[in-house]
């Protein structure tokens, strides 16, 4: 996914993709945002995930170490915080090409309600989508979402949903709980747990 | 017979409290129930219970020289319910490691002990309900970072000798999805799926009203999934002596 690098509004770590998802939206992002895990444990998934807005509401997913977009894409960036975030401004016309590949598409509302786990932060994203993406239309057939749902529903076979494509991900998966695992023997130490285990 | 259970999650607003009343009622038409509100920094059962008022609550119990047990324990919708207060002073007097004590008195005189735990695993008090309990529930959203931290639950609770009981799906708003999620949830954790709980209206005006769902709304949706839950859930028996004497060997430091 070939991007023009558009104008640094924000560069920052961040612990919790939500944080971006509110700024986007609050100024009404047109562009994208850039999201580099920092954790070295999880950096065998290595690579930025990319996700453009346009008004604040996100269009498109990309991950560039999986190479997967859409849904899939969310959940590849997923669960690798902290991040290193930068948000650039684009104008529309550069997001164009980008916008119109359907496959890249994800529901208005996904990220939040999926990524973020924030039902309130989806529904004032889903408000804000314009009427042209009605009912979270999604999927290279552009199937319908219902409104509510954001996520998964209506994307039939063809390509899961983003919390689908991350339990997929056996290897993430592995990687989250050994790394788990080790917090939790480091912290029995500390906490005198030791005998109890 | 005994068996302690950590409703459990590790990331806030995934309905713990609501689960734990709702799989606690619901498990009180066939066994003795008791709840336990132990997230002692962030209490909230008292609210759900109607116990807002209450006089003695956990917090009384864990201070030096402070209440006995049975003073902090409330019948409520045919269930013990011991509440914990919300003064944050009361909760830095309080000695957490004396949590152990109280559970062993609780389990001795029960058949299901159910311990409301903590949101978060960044500290010793909160983590101590998973460390206590035979098993863990872990309530989850489908969302990616509820999933994420209810793994990292369970590598806690299994790390501390503590089993999965199960999953709970909970806020569930688009059933075909869960369905497709729900098993492949299973393929990392433990226990079985108990239920998935829509998202409802219900829950929250039960909160409202201070009344735990399986009383406010019994015949609504998500009273029927917890029931659901209840009936998944196999209690095992464990000898109510040798529970009780269990929590009061568990080598933990005296203070925070």
């Amino acid at each position: 996914m070939k991007l023009p690098e558009g104008r640094l509004l924000r560069s920052r770590v961040v612990e919790d993709p939500r944080t971006v998802l509110v700024d986007a939206l609050d100024r009404e992002l047109t562009g994208y945002a850039v999201f580099e895990p920092q954790d070295a444990l999880l950096l065998e998934a290595s690579g930025r995930g990319v996700v453009t807005f346009r008004a604040g509401v996100p269009v498109v997913a990309y991950h560039t170490g999986t190479d997967r977009a859409g849904p899939p894409a969310l959940a590849d960036l997923a669960a690798a915080g902290p991040f290193r975030l930068r948000l650039f401004a684009l104008a529309p016309a550069d997001l164009e090409a980008v916008h119109d590949r359907s496959t890249f598409r994800i529901p208005p509302g996904m990220a939040a309600e999926r990524l973020a786990g924030d039902p309130a932060l989806a529904d004032r994203t889903r408000a804000a989508a314009p009427p042209d993406r009605p009912a979270d239309a999604v999927g290279p057939a552009g199937d319908s979402v219902g409104a509510a749902d954001g996520d998964d529903g209506g994307t039939g076979e063809r390509q899961p949903g983003a919390v689908e494509a991350f339990l997929d991900d056996a290897e993430k998966i592995e990687a989250i709980r050994e790394q788990a695992r080790a917090e939790a023997a480091e912290r029995a130490d500390e906490w005198g747990f030791d005998d109890v285990a | 017979m005994v068996e302690a259970f950590a409703v459990a999650s590790g990331k806030g607003g995934t309905g713990k409290t609501t689960s734990t009343l709702a799989l606690g009622m619901a498990l009180s038409e066939e066994y003795d129930v008791t709840v336990v509100d132990a997230d002692m920094g962030m209490a909230n059962l008292l609210f759900h219970a109607g116990l807002a008022e209450v006089e003695t609550t956990l917090h009384d119990v864990l201070v030096a020289g402070g209440a006995p047990v049975a003073a902090a324990v409330y019948e409520r919708h045919g269930m013990d319910v011991v509440p914990c207060g919300t003064n944050l002073a009361d909760f830095e007097a309080a000695d957490p490691a004396r949590l152990r004590e109280v559970v062993a008195t609780l389990a001795a005189d029960t058949d299901v002990l159910l311990l409301d735990s903590a949101a978060t695993l960044s500290s010793r008090a909160a983590v101590l309900p998973v460390v206590l309990a035979d098993r863990v529930v872990v309530v989850l959203e489908p969302t990616i970072p509820a999933l994420s931290d209810g793994l990292k639950v369970q590598e806690y609770a299994a790390s501390y000798g503590t089993e999965t009981a199960g999953i709970l799906f909970n806020k569930v708003r688009d059933a075909d999805a869960i369905e497709r999620i729900a098993p492949k949830a299973e393929r990392y954790f433990e226990g079985p799926t108990l239920a998935t709980v829509p998202a409802s209206d219900r829950v929250r005006a039960a909160r409202r009203n201070g009344r735990p769902l399986l009383a406010h709304a019994p015949e609504s949706e998500p009273a029927r999934a917890y029931r659901e839950a209840a009936a998944t859930l196999t209690v095992r028996d464990g000898d109510s002596g040798a529970v009780a004497d269990r929590f009061r060997s568990a080598v933990l430091p005296e203070s925070p």
